[in-house]
């Protein structure tokens, strides 16, 4: 935008975006990554640690958020009151189901960078647990970003179709019983 | 001081003076000395021998010489912004007078001060600056979460 005066393209160039995630199906790790490289600025070509140019991120759904393998039950989330006996350990699924954003918020407070920054940066990290966002929210934001996983569908989401159109590797005989 | 409590400046030109045409910033130059005392003897031998060739030499500056009775004889530059420098001339030889009025024609009338940054454009960029939608694909649809719509 050649035809901008100076102050409109400082105004322009360091201009803050709001950016939406949804989380359905999405394991929280890739989710916190891509959270925490836009809330850095480091999608920017501009960026530097100082210059204070890191977006906000909506994550929504993030009640709906998918662990891979057993971590629902074998991830451990501890934390310590400060009292003596205060040292908590609860598994991943306990506390989803305490408070449904902790994972997501959790797991990008660990990604961004152990300075003072990162305070400032997880206030402009907005989760929702569901698809629901308050209208102030909604009418700031400006690209909704691809979901990092393929959700993959359900046999009961494919048509009769396509079942009939994979191939089969092998005729059961007649009598044979399906289990 | 601390950089913080003294002034400082971007680096810049004059109106870009060079680009086109160079005129030269220094606008009046006034010399004034004595005619008796002894830090003087410089400055008497600069205006007997050079002083002349100076100022034919600047043709856009206006040579005053001021002999006056006055302790400490000194050079006052004036420049084309409006600033004003003055530079002592006691006990310096002709030779270090005539360097330093090279060295004042020379200079363009900003101020001596931090300049904060060695470096300036007034053209950033050719293919334009970087905005957050610059590189962007235009979104498919509109963003979600939408209402769906009522039936």
């Amino acid at each position: 935008m050649s035809s901008f005066s100076r102050s409109a393209q400082q105004w322009a160039t360091f201009a803050r975006s709001w950016f939406l995630i949804d989380a359905r199906m999405q394991p929280p790790g890739k989710i916190a990554t891509m959270c925490s490289i836009r809330l850095q600025g480091k999608h920017k070509p501009i960026y530097h640690a100082l210059s204070d140019c890191g977006d906000h991120v909506v994550v929504i759904n993030s009640k709906h958020i998918a662990f891979s393998g057993n971590k629902w039950e074998q991830k451990v989330y501890s934390s310590h009151t400060g009292y003596p006996g205060g040292f908590k350990q609860v598994t991943a699924a306990q506390l989803h189901h305490k408070d449904p954003k902790a994972i997501v918020r959790l797991a990008v407070y660990g990604m961004l960078p152990r300075n003072l920054h990162r305070r400032t940066m997880m206030q402009r990290l907005h989760i929702f647990p569901e698809d629901e966002l308050p209208y102030d929210i909604q009418a700031n934001l400006t690209e909704e970003l691809p979901q990092p996983r393929e959700i993959p569908k359900k046999l009961s989401e494919y048509t009769r179709e396509e079942i009939d159109a994979f191939p089969r590797l092998w005729t059961p005989p007649e009598d044979y019983k399906m289990k | 001081m601390t950089s913080r409590g003294t002034p400082s400046r971007f680096l810049r030109s004059v109106l870009q003076n060079g680009v086109g045409r160079y005129v030269c910033q220094l606008k009046r130059i006034s010399i004034v000395f004595s005619k008796k005392a002894q830090s003087s003897l410089g400055a008497r031998d600069f205006i007997e021998e050079g002083v002349v060739d100076y100022a034919n030499k600047n043709p856009g500056t206006v040579v005053y010489v001021s002999p006056q009775p006055c302790r400490v004889p000194k050079i006052v530059a004036e420049y084309l912004n409006g600033n004003v420098r003055e530079e002592t001339i006691t006990s310096k030889t002709s030779q270090q007078i005539s360097e330093l009025l090279t060295k004042l024609t020379n200079q363009s009338g900003l101020e001596i001060i931090r300049i904060r940054k060695p470096f300036h454009t007034d053209s950033p960029s050719i293919q334009g600056l970087w905005h957050p939608f610059t590189n962007r694909p235009p979104s498919i649809g509109p963003l979600r979460p939408q209402k769906p719509d009522s039936q």
